[in-house]
């Protein structure tokens, strides 16, 4: 084939394979704007709240890990504090249909009735986009952003990696250092755990 | 009491039966459940050597489908715990984890066992251990089961082994169990294979000069947070052995001075591996 009709098929290519490129959100770095609907059919966008601190929460309401901080009013008691603070918490669902923790909007919204939970709003992200921009690996996985924008903790809730509530008590709570350490003005200690949870259940999703 | 006359051979089996159900035979229990499937406790000796070292294993056999997870599990998912309950004189040491899968999807990579697996556990009987009839070992396992879903199990498991001042004796009952539990645990590389780690911005490369063409290489790391699970391992073949090349977990913030794991070579040879970064390696001749 010619070599003109080569390098625009390459260059095609390369434009379709871009996104999969695409590094997803670091630790340090600007965190990458998304738009999402709410369970509440409100419509969001995550740059519209530069100026808060943000907490990004990932979440499937069948993931026993998820249960363990929900059962006891672990999570929801974070909500409440930090919202209480002026602190934007999104609660994001990236399950596909038909896996664990899809919920459709009013499921959503009886879960959160139910468990007194409240985040500033649940986000539907069952396509994953949004979950795949930050690459959420599990449930939960916790990331906290700073009112210029910036990631400046992604991992996991507190140190404790297990199933069992009474662990939370003694566990280090890494979205509470990461808050008070930031809006200190101190460097946050630690920036960056590996998540424990269970897998963010994507569309290819199999285990 | 009068002895029992045994009249045929079928009151006979049901005595033997019966004895079997009363006095279970020592280094072997039933296995208890875990979610979608058996733990059993298992040892290698018929009794426990004082002053010696034998091997428990924790044998779990799983569902069609259902995975466990290695000491790295990977994205997502945790490994079991164990928490010994040994008489004193025992001492448990570490679980010699077999070579994991690679499980999961290209975007959530985690490492672990289907079907069935052997953790391999060495316990050490002090040699001030009395001789004893019965020693009671136990352990409480904590252990995540995962399939699409994930499900916590916790259970007991226990076994009663006699110790003795006699030198060990193979159990014929597990023999199998172990002698496939240690066909896949990783050894230790050969002497003569060099290793070396170049730590670049953004990827490890690690090199290997082990005498011949190796044309496929997989590394499983020992620690989290070090090696990006998702990203593809390159494989660059040499006349001499491989170079592969493992992109940086997005979490690791600090530098390393070691890069230990699992290094599987041609899909069937597991060595563990244990290299210092950044450190030159000998020249090799690419013959």
């Amino acid at each position: 084939m010619r070599h003109s009709t080569l390098s625009s098929m390459l260059a095609a290519a390369m434009i379709c394979a871009a996104p999969l490129m695409v590094a997803a959100a670091k630790v340090g770095q600007a965190a990458p704007d998304f738009t999402a609907k709410t369970s509440t059919g409100k419509t969001v966008r995550l740059n519209d709240y530069r100026g808060n601190y943000i907490v990004l929460e990932w979440h499937n309401n069948g993931c026993p890990y998820v249960g363990k901080h929900y059962n006891g009013g672990n999570m929801q008691r974070l909500q409440k504090q930090w919202t209480g603070k002026n602190v934007v918490w999104f609660t994001i669902i990236s399950s596909a249909p038909g896996k664990q923790g899809y919920v459709t909007a009013s499921e959503e919204n009886a879960y959160l009735a139910k468990m007194q939970a409240a985040p500033t709003a649940a986000l539907l992200d069952p396509s994953g986009e949004i979950g795949h921009l930050y690459d959420a690996k599990t449930s939960p996985q916790m990331v906290v952003i700073n009112q210029q924008g910036v990631v400046i903790y992604d991992g996991a809730i507190d140190d404790k990696p297990t199933t069992d509530v009474s662990d939370i008590a003694g566990a280090i709570n890494y979205v509470n250092a990461a808050l008070e350490q930031a809006m200190a003005g101190k460097q946050v200690e630690t920036p960056t755990t590996r998540p424990y949870g269970c897998s963010v259940k994507y569309p290819d999703s199999t285990h | 009491m009068k002895s029992a006359r045994f009249k045929t051979p079928f009151v006979a089996s049901s005595w033997i039966a019966l004895a079997w159900l009363l006095y279970p035979p020592v280094g072997h229990t039933a296995g208890s459940s875990i979610p979608h499937g058996t733990l059993e406790l298992i040892a290698e000796n018929q009794w426990i050597t004082i002053g010696h070292t034998c091997y428990l294993g924790l044998h779990f056999q799983l569902e069609k489908g259902w995975h466990i997870y290695w000491i790295n599990p990977g994205d997502s998912g945790q490994p079991p715990t164990v928490t010994w309950q040994l008489p004193p004189g025992l001492s448990a040491g570490p679980i010699e984890w077999p070579t994991p899968l690679r499980l999961g999807t290209p975007s959530i990579v985690d490492f672990g066992y289907e079907d069935a697996v052997t953790l391999v556990v060495p316990v050490h009987a002090d040699t001030s251990l009395p001789a004893q009839h019965q020693a009671q070992l136990g352990a409480e396992i904590r252990v995540l089961v995962c399939r699409e879903v994930c499900i916590p199990g916790k259970t007991q498991v226990s076994l009663t082994l006699p110790v003795k001042a006699q030198p060990p004796a193979e159990d014929m009952r597990t023999r199998k169990r172990f002698a496939s539990a240690r066909r896949e645990l990783p050894r230790p590389a050969p002497r003569n294979w060099i290793f070396g780690v170049s730590d670049g911005k953004d990827s490890f490369v690690l090199s290997a000069n082990v005498g011949s063409q190796i044309r496929n290489a997989k590394f499983f790391p020992l620690t989290e947070s070090q090696i990006d699970n998702s990203a593809p391992q390159t494989v660059q073949s040499l006349a001499t052995g491989f170079r592969l090349t493992l992109r940086k977990s997005d979490r690791l913030l600090k530098a390393i001075g070691r890069l230990k794991g699992v290094l599987v070579v041609s899909d069937k040879d597991a060595y563990l591996v244990d290299v210092p970064v950044g450190i030159a390696e000998r020249k090799q001749q690419d013959r």
